[in-house]
């Protein structure tokens, strides 16, 4: 018998308020109506499609906020790991001697439910670089406190592709459970022992006759069908797109992909890995202030700026090429993973066009191109197309 | 009645793809910057080859501003060569503020003007759609900029006027100032609170033209980096009163924002706050100083005590 196990509707959302009623925080999607909104571009959309809506990883205040059939929240579940600025220590100058107060780095136990299965894998892609030479006690601090449950995500729309890059709409990495909506309610697949700790603190709520030949297959058969949704937007060979990125640092192409692009850094913000940062001393009054980390940006040029005036990447489409490089060549090369989980945030939120689909796509084609790295060779080919 | 509305055909459109073609043939110019259609809608093109000037598209999803790429910071732009770029008329604003502020040189840069009756909010769309007061973009309303000045090439019919919008930015800002200050004060907060520091509002601004923002500057630190409140009140509220009176009302800086801040209400306040205290309003004239590079003797100063 498989691990697997039946939740109703009003059971996860009974586990929720179970869970908020014994004091733990509990994220999930949360929807904002915002067609209150003075916003332009908000009430606009708003009277374009009357159920517009931010979603938002939050915590909940009330079980009744759960709301699982919402689409892609804005943000990843990466702040909730490594937030937009966080404490490091803070410090005091009395007279000569100066007090340093580290923060803790141990946090109460929390659930995430109804995780997207590409922000949940996008932890554990990230877990390697926060544990290769320093060991990152705040990220791992916040991971070991907390259990995710993803919920097996139906597509959002053309710009996912988290099957091209090693992941999958129903994947449990970096996760602790799955759910998997079925009639009535959901099949929850525990992965970790954190997974089925939640079972073993909620028992009531679960139920263990899941069979095999109902409601077992209807979970796998919504699984399957979303996994071939998700496949066919984007079909890469990531070995061949690394290794061509990793012997063509000075190839036009890449160049050429980035040529439209601002620099605005949106993309890695909304980015599930990018998890790059900046340390930060502030002043807070004489005497005192706070060290903080803050997200920071590969696409800005004060990223590699060094202190003598050279900036080795001072132009755009250098920056532009290091973010694939970085994603498909240095991470998987270094960490044998994909920095990119697919979701397709970065091509969503770029309103400049750059399009993370298509890029890939063009690598890919040159990848595949017997004698590429034979400009002559490769010139028959394309006579005849 | 709105939902059989067709999108309006911009004419001139074969005209751009030829002037394009001639600039590129003749060595007038290394690169086209303009509009295509691809997978996700309209996006920003460069176009360098001749035979690919039939990319070039000009319709309701044109929504960019692409005076932000003659932005003096842009260096892989610079690199290019000469350009000719593709300009709206609201667009010719952006190219008069860098004239004005000697960020360009008139001579150094081609403008292909295309005759313009509004574009949609929205840019990723498979398909232009008609211009009705839901889908307009609001910075639309009451243009004054339909026929593109400073134009070398000027291609399209005249377009009537765009339709007015479901609220206006000026209705919205209305609106919001007559709620109380603290009211005002919590919505502000609440937006700012959103905030993630990326800067994508500064970069996409064909005006941020500074070598080094303020924001960047650490001896001293005049704003925090960290995306506390503090430090998203000190940004957001700087960057807007630097655009004071230089602000051209584009909007790419709430568009690009990936929390959705609404941006333009702000910028439009500023505008209306420089129309009352110096009468002055952004225009396409490059001549026309804006008070924030320009003193004169009969300049309000009683806020100095």
């Amino acid at each position: 018998m498989s691990d697997r196990y039946f939740i109703s509707d009003s059971d996860l959302r009974g586990l929720a308020a179970d869970l908020l009623g014994a004091g733990t925080e509990v994220i999930a999607p949360v929807a904002t109506d915002i067609c209150q909104s003075p916003s332009a571009i908000a009430a606009t959309a708003c009277t374009l499609d009357h159920s517009l809506v931010d979603i938002d990883y939050r915590a909940l205040t009330s079980a009744d906020e759960l709301d699982l059939d919402r689409g892609l929240p804005q943000l990843s579940l990466k702040g909730y790991f490594l937030p937009e600025h966080e404490a490091l220590c803070s410090w005091k100058q009395k007279g000569t001697t100066i007090e340093v107060e580290e923060v803790p780095t141990e946090f109460a136990a929390r659930v995430v439910l109804a995780a997207k299965p590409c922000d949940a894998a996008a932890l554990e892609v990230v877990d390697k670089v926060m544990n290769w030479d320093y060991k990152d006690e705040l990220w791992n601090g916040r991971r070991e406190a907390t259990t995710i449950v993803n919920l097996t995500c139906p597509m959002i729309d053309d710009s996912c592709f988290c099957t091209a890059v090693g992941t999958a709409p129903d994947d449990v990495k970096g996760a602790d459970g799955l759910l998997t909506p079925v009639a009535g309610g959901y099949v929850y697949e525990p992965a970790t022992d954190k997974g089925r700790a939640l079972i073993e603190g909620n028992k009531a709520r679960f139920s263990g006759d899941v069979e095999a030949d109902t409601l077992g297959r209807e979970a796998d058969d919504e699984r399957a069908a979303s996994r071939r949704r998700v496949a066919a937007n984007l079909e890469i060979d990531a070995e061949s797109v690394r290794d061509w990125i990793d012997t063509h640092f000075e190839d036009p192409l890449l160049s050429q992909l980035a040529i439209r692009c601002n620099g605005c850094g949106a993309c890695t913000s909304v980015c599930p890995t990018c998890h790059c940062f900046d340390i930060v001393d502030e002043q807070e009054g004489v005497g005192h202030g706070t060290r903080r980390r803050c997200w920071d940006t590969c696409q800005a040029p004060t990223f590699t700026l060094h202190a003598s005036g050279h900036n080795p990447r001072d132009d755009q489409h250098v920056r532009y090429r290091q973010r694939i490089n970085h994603k498909f060549a240095i991470y998987p090369l270094k960490f044998g993973e994909v920095l990119c989980t697919g979701c397709g945030r970065c091509t969503r939120v770029c309103h400049a066009g750059q399009d993370l689909v298509e890029i890939l796509q063009a690598i890919d084609i040159a990848a595949r191109r017997p004698g590429d790295a034979d400009p002559a060779a490769a010139e028959p080919e394309e006579a005849a197309s | 009645m709105t939902d059989t509305a067709t999108a309006p055909v911009y004419t001139g459109v074969d005209d751009l793809r030829r002037i394009a073609r001639e600039l590129l043939e003749a060595g007038d110019v290394r690169v086209i910057i303009g509009w295509e259609a691809a997978r996700r809608g309209a996006r920003p093109v460069f176009v360098s080859d001749p035979a690919e000037t039939d990319k070039l598209i000009f319709d309701t999803r044109c929504v960019h501003n692409l005076v932000t790429y003659l932005n003096p910071r842009r260096d892989h732009v610079a690199e290019l060569g000469k350009i000719a770029l593709v300009v709206k008329g609201c667009d010719v604003k952006a190219v008069a503020g860098l004239l004005r502020e000697s960020q360009l040189g008139r001579a150094d840069v081609v403008l292909i003007g295309v005759r313009c009756g509004g574009v949609l909010e929205e840019n990723e769309l498979p398909a232009a759609l008609a211009l009705t007061p839901e889908t307009v973009a609001p910075r639309c309303y009451g243009c004054d900029n339909r026929e593109p000045t400073l134009t070398d090439h000027l291609v399209g019919e005249p377009q009537p006027e765009p339709p007015r919008p479901v609220m206006t930015i000026d209705e919205r800002v209305a609106a919001l100032d007559g709620q109380p200050l603290e009211e005002r004060w919590a919505f502000w907060t609440e937006q700012f609170g959103k905030c993630v520091r990326c800067y994508a509002c500064r970069q996409v601004c064909p005006l941020c033209i500074c070598e080094q923002c303020i924001v960047e500057k650490t001896r001293p630190q005049w704003i925090e980096s960290s995306a506390h409140p503090r430090g998203n009140l000190s940004w957001n509220v700087t960057r807007a009163i630097h655009l004071a009176g230089r602000c051209v009302d584009c909007g790419e800086c709430e568009r690009f924002c990936p929390v959705g801040i609404p941006l333009s209400l702000l910028n439009r306040k500023l505008q209306d706050i420089v129309r009352e205290r110096y009468d002055y309003t952004v225009s396409d004239d490059p001549e026309n100083a804006a008070p924030i590079g320009d003193y004169r003797l009969d300049d309000q100063q009683e806020f100095i005590k």
